[in-house]
């Protein structure tokens, strides 16, 4: 059953107390590099709108934001006007003599140039290792504009990217008012970024708001997902909050819960039919909502029946190898596994990273607790100097643990070439979207139909050569 | 109209006065990992906090390098390093990287460990005897400025740390510099189209400043005779190096590049009599003006209906200022604003002369951010731009027809590298203008719907 490229094999427990105990943080420095702090904080503050995210450093910071953020997610694909992105552009002499009076001035600019509801001071390597008082100017500067201005300590050293996230949705809290009233019914969906626009897959985002508003729940805030200020003030008169996936919004989730005492729903990613009923009763139940909930749920469940059937009947049995390299990150796999495993098969999840068990932490515990404790390997591919996604070496080493294994399924994307039908869960293809949800349900039977049906169809040289070269076929 | 900032001192970009910028281009550092991900057979080490290595990713993909044959690393600092410093960490980098087949490796190091005094180059000097590949360290922060000036800052470091002190000339022959600073999206087709015609007047290439250039080549590049600046917006101070060092004249210096007909003919023009080879060059802008008419013939492109229609142009100046006339002359369409990424003082000579030479007098803005551009936008009110996808959103509301995505093109996909430069490049901007006219002209909705 082993084979030499396998660094781990092993559940889901025994990895994580492997990382705990720093025996599987990855040695090689070079491997795995996903955002900073910087990049992930701005994601989430150019989520709210009319915002201005005031960049206080040099111009390479703010330009993935602008290109990648701003001008191609957002104004080409999500239909968002040019929002700025802003920046004091600091050189050497500012590096030797400060930045401050340079961003008191930027400051009282940006408020002159765009008329923001919130201005948003976000300092980056430069500006915090030359220690300017990024806070003090922010309050000096709020007497000065007519706007919030409120400041982020977002060195890109300063954490993991995780750490942007959770310390720009803390930020936001403190525009969160005293509530006047209680907003029945109401609720705020947390942890969503890459705005100003609901989260980063829409289409999943809307079956979540299509299945709330048949319920009769009502949204206040998708808190980062293009909210604006006035959302965000009033964000505390609702009943509950909730995320779409438990690790996004848990960290906001549960300091509001601590400070505010507005409840957190706890629920995981809702992929297949038993993680979406628990997400929708885990936010109906609290709201009193319970009846309709489940009327809601049944009337659904009828309707993609015959697609539940198929799954169940496709999938007993068999064991589903599970890799997600693309957006890598272990939440996305496990809820999968879940789902697999609800279908009757043996989820098997590959090379999810130790770095991104270590930042997810406290949700990896969360699922654990739930009773998911999936089997887990790793492979030598994974620690290589570089990138770790299109490697020849994890392509050969999936292949290779593929034919380990009786009666397989392949959960994971078309830049794979297992010797087993694969079912192409990209995120790339808007055609089979959304994945979460009742039409979730339908877009993934319809993608293990095709995988069935058509594993003895030729694979493309081309693709594969593309991305693994020709040394091998 | 006239310009909109000061006198500025020759190849220095002076910041902006502006404290808060909303800018086009990016750091040093990106043009540093810009200029080294152009030599073939190498890896890149950013020595930088982990998003830095974003900045490294977008320069690997504007050189086009194949991650078959080109690693990027990175140190990933994080406070540990800044407070402690991270030298250490960037040896022991170093040496995990000792079995790559490589000939050098460059390590570039960016705003963190550069304010806290990490000595880069004491590391590489260090590890040299420990690695089988040469070490390269580029300290390239980015607070030293635009990508510009970190192209200048690698091409500097390369040269003077790579190319042997004398060669033997070549007669006649010529060494390429920052092709990459370029803001066409495929700016390697420009590169292709310039070897092309350098090879057809038998002008042998001694080296490439840099796109997949062997190290070999930049270490013999005192042999080139000449040296052709591919930009106005980097590489003067590589030019000019080289010609103290090692006696290499610049060609083809003051005149636009070769965009349009005018421009293109004034190049190769200047081209054929440097080297001797004018019949050859006036052979090949007789045959292309001729494929390009033919072509426009049959094809019959609709910027014929734009006659001196009010546009504006906003881009680097190294497709900026060539445009001002491709639209003035060719496309017989009137810039009423010119809005360019960079300031320096030749830019600012160069585009001043070809407006006085076109007779035209648009609101010029030297330096511009998006800003400074939407305002541009609103007091000229163009009814074309030739710009990018941030043109595209910033004049929304405005009465623009067409925006032309020219640069850091986002709504359209290249598969196969086009040029500017030269007579196909001609029918690229043509298809360009064509395309964006044709998705105007779309009906947006349907009036009803058929029976069937």
């Amino acid at each position: 059953m082993e084979n030499e490229s396998i660094v781990f094999h092993g559940n889901l427990q025994q990895l994580l107390a492997k990382v705990e105990t720093g025996e599987m943080i990855p040695k090689l420095q070079a491997s795995h590099a996903p955002m900073c702090k910087f990049f992930t904080a701005y994601y989430v503050i150019s989520g709210i709108r009319h915002v201005v995210p005031l960049v206080h450093g040099p111009t390479g910071c703010p330009l993935y934001m602008s290109d990648f953020v701003r001008t191609r997610e957002c104004c080409e694909m999500r239909g968002v006007p040019l929002e700025p992105t802003a920046c004091t552009t600091l050189d050497e002499s500012h590096i030797i003599y400060g930045g401050e009076g340079k961003l008191l001035e930027a400051v009282k600019e940006a408020y002159a140039k765009y008329h923001p509801d919130l201005i948003v001071i976000l300092s980056c390597c430069c500006s915090g290792i030359i220690g300017d008082d990024v806070e003090s100017i922010a309050r000096e500067a709020e007497k000065q504009v007519g706007c919030r201005v409120l400041a982020l300590r977002s060195e890109g050293f300063g954490g993991d990217f995780r750490s942007g996230y959770e310390d720009a949705f803390k930020l936001i809290m403190e525009l969160m008012d005293p509530p006047q009233k209680k907003m029945k019914g109401t609720i705020n969906i947390l942890g969503a970024r890459w705005g100003p626009s609901p989260t980063e897959f829409n289409w999943d985002m809307d079956e979540i708001e299509r299945l709330l508003s048949e319920i009769g729940i009502k949204v206040n805030a998708i808190i980062a997902g293009g909210c604006t200020v006035e959302q965000i003030r009033h964000a505390r008169e609702v009943e509950l909050n909730a995320s779409w996936c438990y690790d996004w919004g848990q960290k906001l989730g549960d300091l509001m819960q601590e400070k505010f005492g507005v409840p957190y729903s706890r629920t995981g990613q809702p992929y297949g039919p038993e993680a979406t009923k628990e997400w929708l009763l885990g936010v109906a139940k609290p709201l009193g909502m319970e009846e309709k909930a489940l009327e809601v749920i049944e009337r659904e469940m009828k309707e993609v029946e015959p697609d539940l059937a198929y799954l169940r009947q496709a999938l007993a049995g068999k064991t589903a190898i599970i890799e997600i390299s693309e957006f890598p990150g272990p939440i996305r796999a496990l809820s999968l596994a879940r789902m697999a495993k609800e279908f009757g098969a043996r989820p098997v999840v590959i090379n999810v990273h130790p770095y991104t068990i270590k930042e997810r932490m406290p949700s990896i515990k969360y699922i654990l607790e739930t009773g998911l404790n999936p089997e887990i390997i790793l492979t030598k591919g994974l620690f290589r100097l570089g990138s770790f996604r299109s490697s020849k070496e994890t392509e050969d080493e999936l292949e290779a643990i593929v034919r380990m294994y009786d009666n397989v399924i392949f959960f994971g994307n078309s830049g794979r070439f297992p010797p087993c039908p694969v079912v192409n869960l990209t995120l790339m293809n808007p055609a089979f979207q959304p994945q979460y949800g009742f039409k979730g349900i339908r877009n993934i039977a319809a993608l293990v139909r095709q995988a069935l049906e058509n594993k003895d169809l030729p694979r493309s040289r081309l693709f594969r050569g593309m991305l693994y070269g020709t040394g091998k076929r | 109209m006239g310009p909109e900032n000061g006198e500025e001192p020759a190849g220095r970009r002076v910041p902006s006065p502006e404290s808060c910028t909303d800018p086009y281009l990016r750091c040093a550092f990106n043009g540093a990992a810009q200029t080294a991900l152009g030599v073939l057979g190498c890896a890149l080490l950013a020595h930088s906090p982990q998003g830095c290595e974003y900045l490294v990713n977008n320069a690997f993909a504007s050189q086009e390098c194949d991650y078959m044959e080109t690693v990027t690393l990175c140190t990933k600092l994080c406070v540990d390093e800044i407070v402690h410093g991270g030298e250490d960490i960037l040896a022991r980098t170093i040496r995990e990287a000792k079995d790559l087949p490589i000939s050098a490796l460059f390590v570039i190091s960016a705003c963190g460990p550069e304010i806290v005094g990490d000595d880069i180059v004491a590391v590489c000097e260090t590890l040299q005897p420990e690695v089988k590949f040469r070490l390269i360290p580029i300290p390239s922060p980015g607070f030293r400025g635009s990508q510009y000036d970190g192209i200048d800052i690698a091409l500097d470091t390369i040269l003077k740390r790579l190319a042997k002190k004398r060669g033997e000339k070549i007669p006649g022959s010529v060494c390429l510099i920052a092709p990459h600073a370029n803001a066409n999206p495929t700016w390697p087709a420009d590169l292709t189209w310039v070897k092309q015609t350098l090879s057809r007047m038998g002008i042998p290439v001694i080296a490439t400043l840099t796109h997949k250039t062997p190290l070999s080549e930049i270490e013999n590049i005192a042999s080139a005779e000449t040296s052709l600046l591919l930009s106005h917006d980097a590489g003067q101070k590589a030019a000019d190096y080289l010609f103290a060092a090692y006696g290499i004249e610049q060609i083809c210096k003051g005149i636009p590049l070769p965009i349009g007909m005018t421009n293109t003919q004034r190049w190769l023009a200047a081209l054929g009599e440097r080297f001797g080879a004018q019949k050859t060059a006036e052979g090949m802008v007789a045959e292309g003006e001729k494929m390009v008419m033919a072509t426009c013939r049959r094809k019959m492109p609709m910027a014929r209906f734009l006659y001196r229609t009010p546009a504006a142009i906003v881009a680097d100046a190294t497709v900026g200022i060539p445009l001002v006339r491709f639209v003035t002359e060719e496309m017989e369409m009137t810039p009423e604003l010119v809005a360019l990424y960079t300031s320096q003082r030749t830019v600012r000579e160069l585009l001043d002369k070809e407006l006085k030479d076109l007779g035209l007098n648009p609101k010029v803005v030297y330096g511009t951010d998006v800003y400074k551009t939407r305002a541009g936008l609103r007091e000229v009110r163009p009814k074309v731009i030739f710009g990018s996808t941030i043109e595209r959103h910033a004049s929304e509301g405005l009465p623009v027809a067409y925006v032309v995505e020219v640069v850091r093109i986002m709504r359209q996909f290249r598969m196969i590298n086009r040029e500017y430069f030269g007579y196909t490049g001609i029918l690229n901007l043509f298809e360009c203008v064509q395309n964006e006219w044709t998705m105007a002209w779309r009906s947006k909705e349907k009036r009803y719907e058929a029976k069937w």
